[in-house]
């Protein structure tokens, strides 16, 4: 069939491109991919908005809610102080992607234009963090938090997190980049090195800030494992802790757990959608999973 | 007049040197020590701890004598632990080899389509902005046997032997680690994707125009031409998924708790490690466990580095 249609005159009034056949049937396959990701998160906000929910279940599953209430909003807000779990979980990511973005980018600045003795010793010992799973030194950090006392606090989620070799590998690449001519005009205006990096280096390096600061949001965002480990105090609990711990104990009450799903992934989700094509540069240039 | 400001008024050149050599070395050190003193108290200090617990015995009232080898061997005649790393052994190549063959087709077709591609990346990504909690939360409902949308779904197309997902902690291809690995690959689809899409977008037109020339349909040109062509994407993918896949924790333990519920069919080697040294205790044999974890991301690790992610990272400008 092919074939045959290549050598078709050009003069030949077409209604459809040559390969709409292709090009349909690869868009029905994607859609319907498309449908199977979207369908579990309908099914989730159904059930979260179906007050039946929390008794019984339909046995045939329903993309509508046959019941329509915000009566599990309401049982799940009152369970989980969501506004607070939001605060908190902005003080932290906040704070961890400011610090990790100017410690990463200092260590940076230095490691691609200073000259000083160990430079590259010390270049090394950074990247070697890059070899060094979190999870083989989260039990003793946690004991050295209980030993100084910071168990419990926004300290213990924030400073293990401010500086480490990815941040400051991407930033000693980008700034490598920058041409020294640049540098040395702004030291011979007679600027401090402190100023150079703040009003020079820095803005120069807005496209791999952002990359760094979107990477660095996702997984400082969805992290369970350490607020688990350093906080025990509810009212320091970020939203996917709280989600995790509400999550199991509403177990039975599919609703309420469900709608608790929602307040957490909603505003993150609507976020995204305005984001998108930011958050998914960021993941194809640092090649990171978010 | 103090001696200093008569030394600077009369020897400007002394101070001149000693500003141009702060310049020159010192003033270097003023940006790496504050990040150098975060890594070394936050990454250094707490991983050599792990190495020290793991060949010492915490005494009971504070002090720890020396233990050798005694708890990589209480670690090794363990079933619990190997239960745990072959878990996430298998779950981890389970993920891969279904992951990278949709990702590719998925992807390929993604690259091709004239209408509609954006909208169906976003869509495809979404699941990669959602918290592993949160989608760990509604798969447990997903996987419900009696009325989740899978099983729902199921029975409404007419199958009568439906599967316990969850419920069922066997090692087959309807039991929790199955579910587990839907789980995942529908979660990470997106990422997978759009990196292989990134690919896609690297490979040379001039290679399918010359694939054109030699008559190859497009079927042919995407076998011989575009996948071979996809190698560097696929050890990357291969290399950072094995790494992600071996550290695997929250939506595991959202799914079964600490232990991998059921029966520990779903404990990774990360939740041994959680559960040994948070929830028992037991500092010495989890320090034992997180040292063999640190060898086997090591050796995943240097593999990538060396040979794939510094071309990667260096790419990006």
């Amino acid at each position: 069939m092919e074939q045959r249609l290549t050598p078709a005159p050009k003069t030949r009034f077409r209604l459809l491109p040559h390969d709409w056949r292709s090009q349909t049937g690869m868009s029905i396959a994607l859609w319907i991919g498309a449908f199977f990701m979207i369908v579990p998160f309908v099914w989730m906000l159904t059930t979260s908005l179906s007050r039946k929910a929390d008794v019984s279940m339909p046995r045939t599953p329903s993309l509508w809610p046959p019941d329509p209430s915000l009566f599990n909003y309401k049982i799940a807000t009152d369970n989980l102080p969501i506004i607070r779990l939001y605060l908190n979980s902005l003080i932290v990511v906040g704070a961890t992607t400011a610090g990790y973005l100017f410690f990463c980018s200092l260590a940076g600045y230095a490691f691609a234009k200073g000259r000083f003795p160990f430079k590259s010793t010390l270049f090394v010992l950074f990247l070697a963090t890059l070899f060094i799973p979190f999870e083989t030194r989260m039990i003793p950090l946690y004991l050295f938090m209980g030993q100084v006392h910071l168990t419990n606090t926004y300290f213990a989620l924030i400073l293990p997190f401010l500086a480490g070799g990815f941040g400051t590998f991407l930033m000693r690449q980008t700034i490598s980049g920058i041409p020294d001519e640049l540098v040395d005009a702004a030291r011979i205006d007679g600027a401090s090195e402190f100023r150079i990096f703040w009003t020079i280096i820095l803005p120069l390096c807005r496209p791999t800030l952002a990359t760094l600061a979107i990477i660095n949001v996702i997984w400082r965002w969805n992290d369970v494992l350490w607020p688990l480990l350093v906080t025990s105090d509810s009212s320091l609990y970020t939203v996917t802790q709280g989600l995790a711990l509400e999550g199991h104990s509403q177990g039975t009450y599919t609703g309420v757990a469900l709608a608790t799903a929602v307040l957490a992934i909603g505003p993150v989700i609507v976020a995204y959608l305005f984001l998108q094509r930011y958050v998914i540069r960021s993941v194809v240039s640092s090649g990171v999973k978010g | 007049m103090t001696p200093e400001s008569a030394s600077s008024s009369h020897d400007p050149g002394v101070v001149a040197r000693l500003r141009r050599a702060f310049r020159g070395t010192l003033v270097w050190y003023g940006f790496v020590l504050p990040p150098l003193f975060l890594i070394l108290v936050f990454i250094g200090y707490p991983t050599a701890i792990a190495f020290e617990q793991s060949v010492f015995t915490q005494v009971p009232g504070g002090g720890q004598k020396f233990a050798g080898t005694f708890h990589f061997e209480r670690l090794i005649t363990d079933r619990v632990f190997w239960g745990a790393l072959g878990n996430t052994i298998l779950l981890g190549v389970a993920f891969l080899v279904i992951i990278i063959p949709l990702a590719t087709i998925l992807a390929s077709m993604l690259n091709r389509v004239r209408r509609g591609a954006t909208p169906l990346k976003v869509i495809y990504f979404l699941p990669q902005l959602t918290s592993s909690v949160a989608i760990a939360i509604m798969f447990n409902y997903v996987f419900q046997p009696d009325w989740g949308l899978l099983n729902g779904a199921l029975r409404a197309i007419g199958v009568n032997q439906l599967p316990l997902w969850l419920a069922d902690p066997r090692y087959d291809l309807t039991g929790s680690r199955a579910a587990a690995t839907i789980l995942a690959v529908w979660a990470g689809l997106g990422y997978f994707i759009i990196i292989v899409l990134a690919g896609l977008q690297a490979i040379p037109t001039d290679l399918y125009d010359a694939a054109a020339i030699d008559g190859a349909s497009p079927l042919q040109s995407w076998w011989y031409v575009t996948l071979p062509s996809l190698r560097p994407t696929f050890i990357f993918l291969i290399i950072t998924g094995s790494i992600d896949q071996l550290a695997r924790f929250s939506d595991l333990w959202t799914l079964g708790g600490p232990g991998g519920s059921p029966a520990r069919s779903l404990q990774s080697i990360v939740m041994y490690i959680f559960q040994q040294g948070f929830v028992g205790s037991d500092f010495s044999l989890a320090a034992a466990a997180a040292v063999v974890f640190f060898m086997i991301v090591l050796v995943v690790t240097t593999i990538a580095f060396w040979g794939f992610l510094r071309r990667e990272f260096s790419a990006v400008r």
